[in-house]
């Protein structure tokens, strides 16, 4: 009889010895948080074989280098409407603004910044409709109109630049391409909308109540 | 395996490919061989390989893991002819055998049968991936005429991903929810939605007990932001752990998905995961004919059934394929951001480098691949 | 050859006896079938719509199922604190109450497996759970050591008890070397199934609630005063109706075991009350939603406002000796005090835990017509199964069930 049990007691102690020891979690990764393993697994980072060259082949791209990064972004001067704009702009503004002329971009209401700071010359070229300019008067290209926008949105270029400030065009795998400014602000009126969500927030109607 | 399928008779249901036997003359005919008598012979056959399969069909000589693997193979495969041949008699087979039903019937019911009893899809080799993916392709065209495309791509060397949400830019514009939902064939009816967008007060901080993640109104409301949340991925996902048969797992590139056919439905995820990222189909999910999404990926977004549990997977079909999820892709303010980790070069690594980020609730050691930053 | 004789004999006679009775007895029988029934009509229709006919969401997704669950692995728990001094301590006063006990845990353990089948999504893929033809995430997942720990403990209280029976049949003593080694195992386990179970909420990082060290005591606190308070009620209720002796002394020291179990619980009960409400964190939502309601939801508040004075009131009574003496207060008592239990034990552990959500939302739970159908469905069977259980049982401890051997 006591001897059935001491076995009963060793095989009861041995099983939970057992069970003690399955029942410890088996860390494989050797790494203490996720930022520690995403440093030391890209250290020998080779590229993918994924590209998102074949989502961009829609759109015309040009290739810019800023600082350390090199991107895409969307070419703009065959996406404005009448450009190039001397077609229309032969003249000298002054003439242009008279009366007896066709009114143009008459529907352009500046809401960017105050009018003590900006007027439509502040990045126009008066003298050369076809190019934007800097505050200092060099000339800027439409395509990289950015420039125009970095002279004052500073901090703003740099999240555009490492690529936290403006979204992603095609998909997350290289070459990358991102919008540039003036594809999601009108530099008129570089403010967003507000406006009625796209739908209910919620799971279920009921829910709302 | 698939070169087989179409012969719905057969009851090699696992793994191996099973030749069929002399004996059944008729056996390669499509609709002819009907009969009980023929029926009874395939289950002596599928109970004698049953047998064979769990005496002497671990005792092959193969290395290691391989050996262990293919064993655990055969117990299954071995199960299921044994259920194959108990269950000849209730019918199950007397539908794919009779000969008034039609060719398309059979083998709809021959794709059903091994749906039913096909194994854990993390534990399959590429080749029953395939298989799989094969049968529920055929098995939708059969039903509704149509045709989808269905992939099975695995996690691609050195990817990990990650995302980025900033909480300055979202406007609670939704435009994310309508994406996800169309995106990835979510239910209907329940209105079912991955994602949730707080509407929380500016000065409370995170408070999420005073956000609203009810509201209708103009957005973005004066004096509030908005903050998305959603499956985070965790690395270390306390959902998995609890599963009790291995139906979600991490993938390699960081993916935390769900096998919705290997689901059980006890819904002890949903109990375990501490940012509301999973999501129960309480009733059969409904998807209108003409908004199913037809790109699909066996983990993401393929129908789902009733009594299984899914979750946002980074858009599995879209991301393995190098493409922006549909939320990412739909947000016109720019506020998320998504990219590869292990990419020193990527938009997110500038993120997580540069600007100052966080992630929900940390404490919890889950280690979340989400994080949250401010301009 | 001769073993499978006497088991179809057992068979035979256990059949004989179970379908012959007085009218009451039909009576109860008749009745436990007709909620099975409406039960399995339920089930049907849950079955047939999925999930969406019970009361739970996305928000709250485990409900009156699982509640009745958690209290009901404590039940079946309970029957160790009658098999321990009977079998080990050899003390004879259990030794009638010990059967009755086993069977109570028989019962209970099945019916926790029908309320977690019944809550499962899929049960038509539940062979995926089986060891070895699925895949079975163990050691990580505790449900897959629930699972393994309940069928174990319905495995033991199935093979003791029989054991003992079978040998009583033909006549002869149980050998204890026997059934010893597997009483002590089942003392063990009993203690394991509910801890277990207690694991099963209390590691979840998710739910604060649960995630309290306090959980696992308190879970068996609990089921050792709930489940031996349910064996006091039934030995009452066979020693009215039939001829099996239960003597006072076996009833009373169930009744200190209750009495013992329910003042741990009280002591633990305010130690929780206490870290929840003197330094109230955030984590103590869901304590607060329970006792006092959230946001003017308060759908628990007249079940906990219900469970706590009862508890209270019966730890109380049953302290005094005098008043615990006598078998009208006990039987009272040992009511309300499963009753109490019950509640706390099930949807006022269960439910908050998932109030408010992982976001701060608060979405009530209200369980619908068909899950309280489906889980009195569940509650006969278990009556049901222990009805056959104690009546064949009882019916071979008075001899009148005997192994014939030309028969």
């Amino acid at each position: 009889m006591k001897n059935n049990i001491n076995i009963m007691n060793k095989i009861v102690c041995f099983s939970f010895f057992l069970l003690a020891f399955v029942s410890c979690k088996h860390h494989e990764n050797e790494y203490h948080s996720v930022t520690d393993k995403i440093e030391a697994e890209s250290k020998d980072y080779h590229g993918t074989s994924m590209s998102s060259e074949a989502y961009l082949s829609e759109i015309k791209t040009i290739e810019i280098t800023e600082g350390e990064h090199t991107f895409l972004i969307p070419e703009r001067k065959s996406q404005i409407k009448s450009y190039a704009c001397t077609e229309c702009h032969s003249k000298p503004l002054a003439q242009m603004k008279s009366k007896d002329l066709k009114k143009a971009h008459w529907d352009i209401k500046m809401d960017h910044a105050n009018a003590n700071t900006m007027n439509c010359v502040t990045c126009h070229n008066p003298d050369n409709m076809d190019d934007l300019k800097s505050l200092t008067g060099h000339a800027i290209d439409f395509n990289t109109s950015y420039n125009l926008c970095n002279q004052c949105h500073t901090k703003q270029f740099e999240d555009w630049k490492g690529g936290a400030h403006g979204k992603r065009i095609g998909g997350w795998a290289p070459p990358r391409a991102s919008m540039t400014c003036v594809n999601c602000h009108d530099p008129h009126k570089p403010h967003f909308e507000s406006r009625w969500p796209a739908r209910f927030n919620t799971q279920k109607e009921k829910e709302r109540k | 395996m698939s070169n087989n399928s179409k012969k719905w008779f057969s009851l090699n249901l696992g793994r191996k490919e099973k030749t069929s036997s002399g004996s059944c003359s008729c056996g390669k005919t499509s609709g002819g061989c009907g009969g009980h008598s023929n029926a009874h012979q395939m289950t002596d056959e599928a109970f004698n390989e049953a047998a064979i399969n769990a005496s002497i069909g671990e005792e092959r000589t193969k290395d290691g893991f391989e050996q262990v693997f293919d064993v655990k193979m055969d117990r299954r495969s071995a199960f299921k002819k044994l259920t194959a041949s108990l269950l000849i008699g209730a019918g199950a087979v007397s539908t794919s055998c009779s000969v008034i039903s039609g060719d398309e019937s059979k083998e709809k019911a021959q794709i059903d049968w091994e749906e039913q009893f096909k194994g854990n899809y993390k534990l399959m080799t590429d080749k029953e991936k395939e298989g799989t993916v094969d049968r529920l392709v055929r098995s939708y065209q059969l039903r509704t005429g149509k045709n989808i495309s269905m992939s099975s791509k695995n996690a691609e060397e050195d990817v990990l991903f990650g995302y980025a949400f900033n909480i300055s830019k979202c406007q609670g514009y939704m435009d994310c929810v309508n994406a996800c939902v169309e995106e990835n064939n979510q239910d209907r009816n329940s209105e079912m939605q991955y994602i949730r967008i707080h509407e929380m007060k500016d000065g409370k901080g995170f408070n999420f007990n005073e956000a609203d993640d009810n509201y209708y109104h103009e957005v973005p409301a004066q004096g509030h932001f908005y903050m998305g949340t959603q499956c985070f991925h965790c690395d270390n996902p306390p959902c998995v752990e609890v599963c009790p048969v291995q139906a979600t797992w991490r993938e390699d590139d960081g993916l935390v998905v769900v096998d919705y056919d290997w689901c059980v439905g006890c819904r002890y995820c949903m109990a375990a995961c501490p940012y509301d990222g999973r999501r129960f189909n309480w009733s059969k999910p409904e998807v209108p004919e003409a908004e199913i999404n037809h790109n699909q990926h066996y983990l993401g977004n393929r129908m789902r059934k009733k009594g299984v549990m899914e979750k946002c997977t980074f858009c599995v079909q879209r991301s393995r394929a190098g493409k922006n999820p549909a939320c990412v892709e739909a947000c016109p303010t720019g506020a998320r951001i998504f990219g590869n980790l292990l990419d020193p070069d990527s938009t997110i690594r500038w993120v997580l480098e540069n600007k100052k980020v966080f992630r929900l609730k940390e404490d919890l050691g889950t280690e979340p691949k989400f994080w949250y930053f401010m301009d | 050859m001769k073993r499978f004789k006497v088991f179809g004999s057992l068979v035979k006679d256990s059949f004989d006896t179970i379908t012959h009775g007085s009218k009451k007895y039909h009576l109860w029988m008749a009745l436990l079938t007709f909620v099975m029934l409406a039960g399995m009509y339920c089930y049907s229709i849950q079955l047939e719509h999925g999930l969406s006919v019970t009361g739970m969401t996305d928000r709250v997704s485990w409900g009156l199922y699982i509640s009745n669950f958690t209290f009901l692995v404590g039940v079946a728990a309970a029957a160790v604190m009658l098999v321990m001094p009977t079998y080990v301590l050899k003390d004879i006063d259990f030794k009638q109450a010990v059967l009755i006990g086993e069977g109570i845990a028989v019962a209970a353990l099945i019916m926790c497996l029908a309320f977690v089948i019944a809550d499962m999504g899929g049960p038509s893929v539940l062979w995926h759970m089986i060891p070895g033809i699925g895949v079975f995430n163990f050691p990580n997942s505790m449900l897959t050591w629930d699972v393994l720990v309940l069928n174990g403990y319905l495995f033991l209280n199935i093979t003791i008890p029989f054991y003992i029976l079978f040998r009583h049949y033909q006549g002869k003593e149980a050998k204890r070397s026997v059934y010893i080694p597997g009483a002590i195992l089942s003392v063990f386990w009993a203690v394991a199934i509910h801890l277990v179970t207690a694991f099963l909420y209390q590691g979840l990082q998710a739910r604060p609630f649960w995630n309290n060290a306090l959980l696992g005591p308190r879970f068996l606190a609990s089921a050792f005063a709930a489940g031996p308070a349910l064996i006091i009620l039934v030995l009452a209720i066979i020693r009215n109706f039939t001829e099996f002796k239960i003597q006072d002394k076996t009833i009373k020291k169930i009744a200190m075991v209750v009495t013992v179990a329910a003042q741990i619980n009280l002591i633990m009960l305010i130690s929780e009350l206490f870290k929840e409400f003197y330094a109230p964190t955030h984590h103590s939502e869901s304590a607060y939603y329970l006792f006092f309601g959230l946001d003017g939801k308060d759908a628990l508040l007249p079940w906990i406002w219900t469970a706590i004075p009862l508890n209270v009131l019966a730890t109380v009574l049953l302290t005094f000796h005098k008043l615990r003496n006598n078998f009208k207060v006990l039987f009272f008592c040992c009511f309300i005090l499963f009753v109490a239990i019950w509640i706390e034990k099930g949807f006022g552990l269960i439910v908050p835990g998932f109030i408010p959500g992982p976001y701060g939302k608060i979405a009530e739970y209200m369980p619908t017509g068909i899950e309280i159908g489906v889980t009195l469905g569940i509650w006969a069977l278990g009556a049901f199964v222990f009805t056959i259980l104690a009546k064949t049982a009882i019916g071979i401890e008075l001899g009148k069930l005997k192994y014939k051997k030309k028969s």
